[in-house]
C-alpha cells in the first residue's frame, strides 16, 4: 500500500482515538509532538491499527519505532508479508 | 474470583452470570453519583412518563461489566482500560439480568484483550452491549 495513503488512513485513526478532528499527522509525528499521545492512547492506537490492517505487532517491533514514519514502514512490511 | 493471567486468555473464552438490582440499590446509586433524575427514583414521575416504574440507571446496570472484568474475565489481576457502551432497553428493579462476555480480540504486544459483552433480561431482550478493553496489573 502506498505510504501516502497509509499516512492518510493513520491520520483518520489518530484523529478518532485522540479525539482531535483537526490533527495533521506527518511521518515525523511522535508521542512528544502530538498532544495526548500517552501510554494508554498508544495502546489504543496500536490496537486500532492491528484491527484495521489485520496484522499483529510484537512488543520489540513497537519499541523500536521513533515516529509515525517508522510505523508506516513497519505496516508496509507486515502487509507485504501477508 | 478468577485469577487469570495473560497466558490463560484465549479467543472465545467466555463467562456469564446473573444479577438483580433493587429500588434501594437505585437510591444508593443516586446518592453516590448525585444523579437524582426523577425517572430513576420517583415512582409517580416514572409512571407518568410511561414506564411501569422507575428506570434503573444505565450506569448502575452497566456496573455489571465492571464485575465481569474484575471478578471473572480475567478476575483478580484485571486493569479496566475502557468500555464502549450502548443502551438498548430500560430495566426495572427486580429484573433478572443475564451478563455474558467473550474474548474477541487479543493485543499480544501489550497483553490487552477485548471482551464483547451483553446484558439481557430473562426474556433475552437486550439491555445493553459493550466492548470492554482489559489489561493486567501486578505482573
Amino acid at each position: 500500500m502506498d505510504s501516502n495513503i497509509l499516512l492518510e488512513e493513520l491520520q483518520s485513526i489518530f484523529r478518532d482515538i485522540l479525539d482531535q478532528p483537526d490533527l495533521v499527522l506527518t511521518r515525523g509525528s511522535n508521542a512528544n509532538n502530538v498532544e495526548d499521545w500517552d501510554s494508554l492512547a498508544h495502546i489504543n492506537l496500536v490496537t486500532a491499527i492491528e484491527k484495521r490492517y489485520k496484522i499483529k505487532f510484537a512488543l520489540g517491533e513497537l519499541q523500536e519505532l521513533k515516529d509515525v514514519g517508522d510505523m508506516i514502514d513497519l505496516i508496509q512490511v507486515k502487509l507485504a508479508a501477508k | 474470583m478468577n485469577e487469570y493471567r495473560w497466558s490463560d486468555i484465549h479467543l472465545g473464552l467466555k463467562h456469564e452470570f446473573e444479577a438483580t438490582f433493587s429500588a434501594e440499590d437505585a437510591n444508593a446509586f443516586a446518592a453516590l453519583s448525585g444523579d437524582v433524575n426523577p425517572l430513576h427514583v420517583d415512582e409517580a414521575y416514572a409512571i407518568d412518563a410511561g414506564f411501569p416504574g422507575p428506570v434503573l440507571f444505565g450506569m448502575l446496570t452497566s456496573s455489571l461489566y465492571s464485575r465481569l472484568a474484575g471478578v471473572y474475565l480475567p478476575g483478580k489481576y484485571a486493569l479496566l482500560q475502557g468500555i464502549d457502551l450502548d443502551f438498548s432497553s430500560p430495566v426495572h428493579a427486580g429484573d433478572v439480568l443475564h451478563v455474558a462476555g467473550e474474548v474477541v480480540f487479543m493485543n499480544e504486544a501489550y497483553e490487552r484483550f477485548e471482551i464483547k459483552a451483553t446484558i439481557r433480561k430473562a426474556d433475552r431482550k437486550l439491555v445493553s452491549k459493550a466492548m470492554i478493553r482489559v489489561g493486567f496489573h501486578g505482573k
